[in-house]
């Protein structure tokens, strides 16, 4: 048996190699700090590179700050649409005579607007109805007959593009692409075309797609529309509390203008950040954002999100009753990332529930084998604004979402009471500064996490710098924030209750 | 003559250079030319490869970028050399070596010493593999391997974790006819390998049952041997500096009996099927369609990637997606495993009421397809993407090195990527209608409906004589 100053001795060795590690990490990162150029042209538009030249191929990443966090009522699911349109192409892509479609797109806009007002009256004329659905779908074929099928996507895949996708979110929506290095600049034409001229042809079938999509991924999904649920319920006044891919009813009505209205408000060139890793060399990167972007007139950046989740009044309750087994989510109300708490709050999620020596998988795993799955993150559905941490589980076979949450409170309890160990915090410490390199490791991770810190935390060097911030993070502020944030009165419970 | 022509070439080049000059100032439009410049030199890393004296294969790469290590290594094991009647071993194995912590330490203490560090050692059995992984900062490669050492030649299956592990399992069991997308991607695949094939039979509670310890520990003892594996490692070393500690870590590990039980073949009868499985909570089907498949070393692979390209993007997803707007994800593709066969499968989810119209028209697509010749221009988009984008298998260094590694494991040549762009450059109009002609058989298809009959636009019936498959999840005997 080893003695007790064995141990003594062990830890003593640990902590030290702890320190170095961490003082090595920030000679890394000032060290990447300063590979990192940025550019910003004269309409706004900001261009951050980062040069890697270990293989002749680029990342790109186009942020552009605007994501369902910014959508009102009628037009849930909007930024997400418009993405899917973004693929649609221009008035040279993805057209073989624009001046000829352009007139019938406009001829199917009068005639769609026709149809829904004649739909939305008490009582619909059927037969007018009926006229005017052959006559847009007459319009539709015509139109139809004008489009190169997805023609932006052929010219980039030919090129070699891997990467040729997009992604929307609460807080933003980002398009990436990756192409052989020497493919620079017609990155450049194809993607300052694509934000200066965009068409939204094919608009009533995407919608259809998109519809699909919702029905694939929430629809017809307990776990999908507990999330939907579960959110909607934590928030009652944040647009948080609607799902990035929008209501049903509003996507079946959403129109090309609304589309268009939404284009011109966010996506002017103050409000799109682009970050470019690989190897190029930042000089000719700035020169060609200047040639291609700086023709983009500036406009206003788009006014902020006005509406601030109030204080919560009480514990929140939501059940999805389906044709499956239990599931928990709880979630409780924190700040935005930019809070000076933010970084305890993730050491809290951190110790809580990631990874098999947390709180919760030793709890409710292995010691009392009610779950096989329990763990927690902050950040959720976003973190641009105020969010949730969330605790997600799920029971073992024929135990309960109820006995799951009362071995949940007891954890969160004992940090209230006992806090967290040195050995914690040093796993997330050491843990997030290696999830970082993970990151920076490939070119299109890296690109979004520069245009993400830029964008969110207000400068891409936030990326690095809040290494220093997880550092001092200590004991007592875990602590402090598990007492003012993981209590009952701020928390939301949403679970699946199985149905027969 | 010569002189002059040299001269020409000269002002020409000139000319040419100035022209580039001005182009790099000028505008482009999407469509105008744009010259692109020589690509930069593809570097390939160095591989430094090895072998201890116990058998163990090593392949390092040097990645100082950042100050970690990765290891990824191969164990020639798999779920399909498991007892059908005790379905879940491998895997129940892979989990519990790691869990089951060894001789002197248990599996929560290892947990807790190696997230202190922000490590990871996992092991894993898979279906046509077993995998071990390392992945550390590079100031605790040490410990890390001693932890993996320790892990492979100590492991102590203790049976809370059994137990644990099979818990897990069981929950798995009754979850698995939650989600719609898992019950069609296993029912599938049980028509395909057939019901209790070894490539897609899974566990039940009889099965889950019926696995003890010894049959854990007996499994271990089979395959998990350094001649039986292959290890590839990449990160901030130096290669000698990197084998001298693999070595010190794991040069005890005890040589033993290298698998060499050939991978099991599908005998598979050739049918056209309509199946369907009642889920009444959805608003969209889930299908698929398709027949068994092949083997990536088959000489017409390269054919047929051209035509998986075309079939699923130029033909499924432009059609059935962006034409009529019948679902967000849509494919036809011909699966080809390194040693087993892939299946061939075309899949859409499609709202309830376009059920039979999408299977109709994915069809007619596939018809199409081993019917006439694809166009010039597809067939140079499939091919110009191909060879355009085969720079991104080099962009990373892990990347050449684990496929290096995987190539060895299933005793492929280690250039085989190498080899697929030669037979993507050769690839014909003619090549693409041929292998298609050959592998793919649309009267011969058998479909899998999932979804609400009710609400489709057409009986399935209509497709053919419809087999309801149940999928009720046999009882656990008490």
């Amino acid at each position: 048996m080893p003695s007790k100053k064995f141990y003594l001795k062990l830890a003593l060795v640990l902590a030290l190699a702890v320190v170095l590690s961490l003082a090595a990490s920030a000679q890394n990162f000032d060290a990447l700090k300063a590979r990192i150029k940025t550019h910003t042209l004269g309409n706004g538009m900001k261009f951050i590179v980062f040069e890697r030249h270990d293989a002749p191929v680029v990342s790109f990443h186009v942020y552009a700050d605007v994501g369902g966090a910014n959508e009102s009522y009628g037009i849930t699911g909007i930024s997400h649409v418009l993405e899917h349109m973004a693929f649609k192409g221009t008035k040279t892509v993805g057209t073989k005579d624009y001046a000829a479609e352009a007139q019938v797109l406009a001829e199917i806009d009068a005639v769609y607007d026709e149809l829904a007002r004649e739909k939305a009256k008490p009582v619909p004329d059927a037969q007018r109805v009926a006229e005017l659905k052959a006559k847009f779908d007459t319009l539709e074929a015509t139109a139809k007959e004008y489009v190169a099928n997805n023609e932006y996507f052929d010219m980039m895949m030919r090129e070699g593009d891997q990467g040729v996708n997009a992604y929307t979110s609460n807080d933003a929506t980002q398009y990436i692409n990756s192409l052989p290095s020497n493919k620079l600049e017609f990155w450049f034409a194809m993607t300052s075309d694509r934000f200066l001229n965009p068409v939204f042809r094919e608009f009533f079938k995407e919608r259809d797609v998109v519809m699909e999509e919702r029905r694939l991924g929430l629809e017809t999904r307990p776990t999908g529309k507990l999330f939907e649920d579960f959110t909607a319920t934590a928030f009652k006044a944040h647009p948080y509390r609607h799902g990035v891919i929008g209501h049903m009813s509003d996507l079946r009505n959403l129109t090309r203008k609304d589309v268009e209205t939404y284009f011109k408000t966010f996506y002017g060139p103050s409000n799109l950040t682009v970050g470019i890793v690989g190897d190029v060399k930042p000089e000719e990167v700035f020169k060609l954002a200047e040639l291609y972007f700086e023709r983009i007139p500036s406009g206003p950046k788009p006014a902020g999100v006005r509406t601030e989740e109030p204080e919560q009044w009480g514990e929140r309750r939501v059940a999805v009753q389906a044709k499956a087994q239990p599931y928990l989510f709880v979630g409780y109300h924190v700040p935005d990332t930019r809070h000076k708490d933010s970084r305890a709050i993730e050491a809290l999620a951190n110790i809580l529930g990631q990874g098999r020596s947390s709180h919760l998988y030793t709890s409710l795993v292995k010691t009392k084998k009610i779950a096989v799955a329990a763990q927690s993150g902050s950040g959720f559905p976003g973190d641009k604004f105020a969010n949730l941490v969330v605790v997600m589980c799920v029971p073992a076979a024929g135990k309960t979402s109820a006995e799951c949450l009362a071995a949940i409170e007891e954890e969160i309890e004992r940090i209230k009471k006992e806090s967290v160990t040195e050995e914690e915090l040093t796993k997330f410490k050491r843990g997030t500064i290696k999830g970082l390199y993970g990151q920076m490791t490939d070119n299109g991770n890296m690109a979004s996490l520069l245009t993400y810190a830029d964008v969110v935390l207000g400068g891409f060097d936030k990326a690095f710098e809040q290494v220093e911030a997880i550092k001092a993070v200590t004991a007592d502020d875990v602590k402090r924030v598990a007492a003012t944030y993981l209590v009952v009165k701020n928390r939301t419970i949403g679970e699946i209750v199985p149905e027969k | 003559m010569i002189q002059t022509r040299i001269k020409t070439k000269v002002i020409a080049g000139v000319v040419l250079l100035a022209l580039v000059a001005v182009a790099g100032f000028a505008q482009k439009g999407p469509k105008d030319k744009i010259a692109f410049g020589p690509l930069n030199p593809i570097k390939i890393p160095k591989v430094e490869t090895a072998t201890l004296s116990n058998g163990l294969r090593l392949f390092l790469v040097e990645d100082p970028e950042y100050p970690t290590i990765d290891v990824w290594a191969w164990v020639r094991a798999g779920s399909v050399f498991e007892p059908a009647d005790k379905a879940g071993l491998a895997g129940i194995t892979g989990q519990v070596l790691r869990t089951g912590g060894t001789a002197a330490k248990t599996g929560d203490e290892i947990d807790k010493e190696l997230e202190t560090l922000a490590a990871r050692v996992e092991t894993y059995i898979g279906q046509t593999n077993g995998a071990l992984s390392v992945s550390c900062l590079k100031e605790d490669i040490d410990k890390s391997l001693a932890i993996l050492a320790d892990i492979l030649m100590n492991p102590a299956f203790r049976q809370d974790k059994i137990d644990l592990a099979k818990l897990q399992a069981r929950t798995g069991i009754v979850r698995r006819n939650d989600d719609i997308g898992q019950i069609t991607n296993r029912e599938f695949r049980k028509l395909i390998y057939g019901k209790h094939g070894v490539y897609a039979r899974h566990t039940e509670y009889a099965t889950i049952d019926a696995i003890g310890r010894d049959d854990i520990v007996a499994f271990y003892k089979t395959y998990f041997h350094p001649n039986n594996a292959w290890m590839a490692v990449w990160g901030d070393f130096k290669a000698k500096d990197m084998i001298a500690k693999i070595k010190a870590a794991l040069g005890k590990w005890p040589k033993g009996q290298a698998s060499t039980a050939p991978w099991p073949t599908v005998p598979y009868q050739d049918k056209f099927t309509v199946n369907f499985i009642d889920k009444p909570d959805v608003n969209q089907s889930n299908v698929m369609l398709g027949h068994i498949g092949g083997y990536m070393n088959n000489p017409d692979y390269p054919a047929l990637s051209i035509m998986n390209f075309i079939l699923s993007f130029e033909r499924m997803f432009k059609k059935l997606r962006t034409d009529e707007g019948l679902a967000y994800s849509v494919w036809g593709s011909y699966g080809a495993g390194y040693i087993n066969p892939g299946v061939f499968s075309c899949g859409i989810q499609t709202k309830s009421q376009s059920t039979v119209y999408a299977i109709d028209l994915m069809l007619k697509e596939l018809k199409r397809i081993t019917e006439q010749e694809v166009t010039d221009e597809e067939l140079a988009k499939a091919k110009d993407g191909y060879l355009n984008g085969y720079v991104f298998e080099f962009d990373s260094r892990s990347q050449i090195v684990n496929r290096m590694m995987m190539y060895a494991y299933f005793g492929y040549p280690l250039d085989f990527s190498a080899k697929i762009k030669m037979g993507v450059e050769k690839v014909s109009k003619a090549d693409v209608l041929r292998v298609a002609k050959k592998y793919l058989r649309p009267d011969k298809v058998q479909i899998l409906v999932v979804g609400k009959k009710e609400d489709f636009d057409k009986p399935l019936s209509t497709l053919g004589e419809v087999n309801v498959i149940d999928i009720d999840i046999p009882p656990a005997k008490k």
